[in-house]
């Protein structure tokens, strides 16, 4: 199927919808960031929270690829959700707007290298494995990751792996399975 | 301040801040924060917010470095008082703005495509409908005995059909309202940069440098 490139005003309300939807969800699992994130701190795990909740701050990117197929889709998706987020009163401020780029352009990265032509299975692994590369580094320098000792990094970047291969990549495609058997996506992207 | 101009600068400083380690530079940024947010005139509650939130993944970072890392305690408070300018910073931009001005002054001053200014503000303000709509799917999960968790599919499904409805609407009903993609507009409330707001942009990245080089050096 061949897939138009231009933005139309439907797209771009649906998108921020779509965005608006997963920056709500986000906006409820703060509190599970939170206490997640105090349980772990005595014994230095802090950041770990971050990770295991990292596959939920990344869907909205990789969804929005999946539905739009166009190019830039992902990362507008995900940074229309981080300034949703952030107008919602989210902890971060305008500081949210970095991550939300960051990534946008991690879950974008896996549909470029397909060259935007394959929407499978294969794209959203693909897609999983960059937005954990992309914001793992980010982490490094942004949250000191990069001081840790290799133990815990390598298990921080396993964890923030499984949870995003969970969220952005198992669960992403179980909706996108659900929207394929109503046929409604198919028009919308011509 | 111009919205385009100042949320540009709150990131910019943001980013800047994550690549360098002198935690007086993130502490004064982080007072000026606190200093604009305060005159902004916010509730109590919000400035209580404000001030435990960021506490949590502050602490938790430097506790870790700390406990998990050789980097010491002054890389410990670089990465607490980075977490509280951050959010200071970020949060003084976004308290003191509205979203409408944001968008309009995207549109005017920086150019982003009307189609994209207003198809997002219109969509914005379905906000609360979307969070009741939330409210609404996982009540009709619970009546049918089906509960719909974070990691449910259905959840997000539902929330995907409201929206490919809504957006049918909303667009129409904009069309309909005379809205035009790439038609010239005219402006009923104009926003223009002035040149203090230039200069404050500029002003203020020069002596983040100064301050940054000057404590670097010393």
């Amino acid at each position: 199927m061949k897939y138009s490139n231009a933005w139309h005003l439907r797209d771009i309300i649906l998108l921020t919808l779509i965005a608006i939807f997963f920056g709500v969800i986000y906006w409820v699992v703060g509190p599970l960031y939170n206490v997640l994130t105090v349980a772990l701190t005595p014994i230095g795990l802090g950041p770990g929270a971050n990770d295991v909740v990292m596959g939920i701050w990344v869907m909205a990117g990789p969804l929005a690829g999946y539905v739009f197929k166009k190019v830039g889709s992902a990362t507008l998706g995900e940074f229309l959700g981080s300034v949703v987020e952030m107008f919602l009163g989210g902890q971060w401020g305008a500081s949210t707007m970095i991550s939300g780029v960051v990534q946008g352009v991690a879950s974008e990265l896996g549909f470029a290298f397909t060259g935007y032509k394959r929407y499978d299975w294969f794209s959203l692994n693909l897609s999983v494995l960059t937005t954990t590369i992309v914001t793992f580094g980010w982490d490094m320098i942004r949250n000191g990751y990069a001081q840790y000792h290799l133990g815990l990094l390598i298990a921080l970047f396993i964890i923030r792996l499984v949870s995003t291969w969970l969220f952005a990549g198992v669960l992403v495609k179980a909706i996108v399975n659900l929207l394929d058997r109503t046929h409604l996506m198919q028009t919308q992207t011509r | 301040m111009n919205p385009s101009l100042k949320f540009l600068l709150a990131v910019l400083i943001a980013l800047e801040i994550s690549f360098t380690s002198t935690w007086l530079v993130n502490l004064g940024l982080a007072v000026i924060g606190l200093l604009i947010i305060l005159s902004s005139r916010p509730t109590l509650k919000r400035l209580a917010m404000l001030f435990f939130v960021p506490l949590i993944p502050a602490l938790a970072l430097a506790v870790a470095i700390l406990l998990q890392s050789n980097a010491g305690t002054h890389f410990a408070l670089v990465l607490f008082t980075r977490i509280y300018a951050y959010v200071f910073v970020g949060s003084a931009a976004t308290l003191t703005t509205t979203v409408t001005d944001l968008v309009m002054s995207l549109e005017q001053n920086a150019r982003i495509p009307s189609k994209f200014a207003y198809g997002f503000l219109g969509a914005f303000n379905l906000l609360p409908k979307i969070v009741s709509e939330v409210n609404v799917i996982r009540a009709a999960g619970n009546m049918r005995g089906q509960v719909l968790h974070i990691w449910s599919p259905q959840l997000y499904f539902k929330a995907i059909l409201a929206s490919l409805d809504w957006s049918e609407n909303l667009a129409e009903a904009m069309t309909s309202h005379g809205f035009t993609e790439g038609a010239p507009r005219t402006y009923f409330k104009r926003i223009r940069i002035h040149w203090w707001d230039w200069l404050i942009f500029a002003g203020s990245l020069a002596l983040l440098q100064i301050a940054l080089f000057g404590l670097h050096l010393r």
